[in-house]
């Protein structure tokens, strides 16, 4: 189908996001037409003010508008504790949780060596070096629970080893989005393996 | 167990059919090119979200449409239950009692069948890759947690290769990562070697009897599984953990001129003796054929055992192949028994008692229609 160009190009934007195809992208197109010049306006600005005014913290790697970010500067905080994560988002889920009160490291990704990730190429010798500055007890490995996710736990708990820091991973109960019956007969049956210290 | 009801929406050759089937025996008959074997095998892949003659699920959709439906009532011992399986370019969609799964290894195994058609030669006959198929997918049946395990043992695989590849050429590897991936490797590949003796075990047990059933007790079957040296049922997981690592550190140089990764059940293989000989090299067109009927209708039994009820049979072209004795042997044995679909190009092929008590259906150009 032939499109005018301006719509052409909206549509060409929206499906360079995740999960948009060219059905979808052309329904929002068409509804950006629909809308209000100011709310479109509005709209644009915040994706431009999110790129522009957002950056990595550079004490933890988690997204933030101030360095370093609100969590490393919060003094209440329990600074003995750091809970290594590998994106952004899992963050911001356990802050939702409001049980933790310790500080992040976010990896921004896992070790994945078919796809040429190593450890340098995500925050890795970051955190190292934080652990030798800082006043670190305790490293509360939560990578997801994927066959790279838990490469990497292993991979960092055994680097940070000698050190004597305790390493902890966080028990992953049910797979995300699984099924309760499908875990319980995984679940059980590592069960019986007997699950392996890291 | 048993299927009731079948319904394919742009399924092969089918735009949409619907059929209900009787819990005893049912007898598809057509010429050839007619779907006698789509109908088969939209009910295998009704039950295992994958088709036996290929692994391209796009074939499975019926030309010039975007995606393709199989619908089923089966019948179970704890009750009657839809399930349903959809098929387009994007991927496939599992429903269970009309509830989305989010995984397919979760899916498979709601509804079991045993399939033998033509191709299923290729178990004795074929490449050790096809006698692991066989294995993986009987595993798999009865087994989700064999499923997972195999998932992630090809992902931890191609990690593994990776980092091998990487290094081609060195004469050693002192890496943490390396290090971590291998014991990973180690502990998923015993997991899926124990299995694998499990199920040899099992299917040893059952198959022999039956091979001497169909061939009047004239032969014997033996099956042996073939996978790392000094590795034997018996042993528990970390005797085995510990063979396997000191196999690998012996062939670690090779794996870094290599690049890959060369101790592991991605290697094992399947051999079948009769009488003593091995069928692979020494079998007569009929004695393979007989192997490898026995080895699925041993898996009906094995099923029966680890599932708790009887799976499906579904027997594409293979009657005419038998001869007499073997035809009438296996049918009498199935009889009752065992929800059994036939297809035939002949009703004049087949076992005059079986047809009296089938649900006879003809099969013409796209279209299925009962007999009375
Ligand atoms: N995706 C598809 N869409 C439409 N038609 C298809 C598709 N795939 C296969 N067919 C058609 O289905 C027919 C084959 O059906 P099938 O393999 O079930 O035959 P059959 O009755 O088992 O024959 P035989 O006795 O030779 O084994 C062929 O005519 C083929 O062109
Ligand atoms: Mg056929
Ligand atoms: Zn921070």
């Amino acid at each position: 189908m032939h499109y005018p160009e301006p719509i052409s190009k909206l549509m060409d934007s929206f499906m360079k996001l995740p999960g948009i195809g060219p059905k979808t992208a052309g329904r929002l197109a068409f509804f950006v037409l629909s809308m209000k010049e100011d709310t479109v306006l509005d709209f644009a600005k915040a994706l431009v003010d999110a790129k522009r005014n957002l950056q990595f913290c550079s004490v933890c790697g988690h997204i933030t508008d101030i360095d370093p970010c609100y969590i490393c500067q919060d003094q209440s905080r329990d600074r003995t504790t750091i809970c290594v994560v590998q994106d952004p988002k899992d963050v911001i889920a356990m802050e939702k949780m409001r049980d933790y009160r310790g500080l992040y490291h976010v990896l921004q990704g896992a070790i994945s060596p078919m796809d040429g990730i190593g450890p340098e190429d995500i925050n890795v010798p970051s955190l190292l070096t934080r652990l030798q500055e800082d006043e670190v007890e305790e490293l509360i490995l939560a990578t997801n629970p994927t066959i790279e996710g838990e490469a990497t736990a292993m991979y960092i708990s055994r680097l940070v080893r000698p050190s004597g820091i305790t390493t902890t991973r966080i028990a992953h109960g049910l797979p995300v989005g699984g099924d309760l019956e499908y875990a319980d007969e995984v679940t059980l049956s590592r069960a019986l393996e007997g699950r392996r210290e890291l | 167990m048993h299927i009731d009801r079948l319904k394919l929406t742009n399924y092969r050759n089918y735009e949409a059919l619907e059929l209900n089937f009787s819990p005893t025996m049912n007898v598809l008959i057509g010429e050839n090119a007619q779907g006698k074997t789509n109908v088969m095998e939209a009910i295998y892949v009704l039950a295992m979200a994958k088709s036996h003659r290929t692994s391209n699920d796009r074939e499975l959709i019926r030309w010039e449409q975007e995606c393709g439906k199989i619908e089923g009532d089966v019948q179970r011992k704890f009750g009657y239950m839809p399930i349903e399986l959809t098929i387009s370019k994007k991927g496939k969609k599992a429903k269970v009692n009309h509830l989305e799964q989010n995984r397919l290894s979760m899916y498979v195994g709601q509804m079991n069948v045993v399939m033998f058609a033509p191709e299923d030669l290729n178990i004795v006959k074929g490449s050790p890759q096809l006698r692991r198929r066989f294995l993986d997918m009987e595993i798999g049946q009865i087994s989700r947690v064999y499923l997972h395990d195999l998932v992630n043992f090809q992902k931890i695989l191609k990690q593994r290769n990776a980092l091998l590849k990487a290094n081609r050429g060195k004469l050693d590897l002192q890496d943490v990562m390396f290090d971590i991936y291998t014991e990973q490797y180690i502990q998923v590949a015993v997991q899926i070697i124990l299995k694998r003796f499990y199920f040899m075990e099992l299917l040893q047990k059952w198959a022999n009897p039956i091979h001497q059933g169909i061939s009047r007790g004239l032969e014997t079957l033996e099956v042996s599984y073939g996978t790392l040296k000094d590795l034997h049922s018996g042993q528990t997981a970390e005797e085995m953990e510990t063979i396997f690592a000191d196999q690998l550190k012996s062939v670690r140089r090779r794996e870094l001129e290599r690049g890959l990764t060369l101790v592991g059940p991605h290697r094992d293989d399947l051999q079948f003796f009769v009488n003593g000989y091995d069928i692979q090299t020494y079998g007569s067109q009929g004695q393979q054929r007989t192997t490898a009927l026995s080895l699925k209708l041993a898996e009906i039994e094995l099923v029966k055992q680890e599932v708790g009820e009887t799976p499906i049979l579904l027997l594409d072209d293979v009657l005419s192949e038998l001869d007499d004795y073997r035809q009438s042997h296996l049918l009498s044995t199935m009889q009752g028994q065992v929800q059994t679909f036939v297809t035939t190009t002949n009703i004049a092929g087949i076992d005059h008692n079986t047809i009296q008590e089938a649900a006879i259906f003809e099969v013409h150009d796209g279209s299925v229609l009962p007999r009375d």
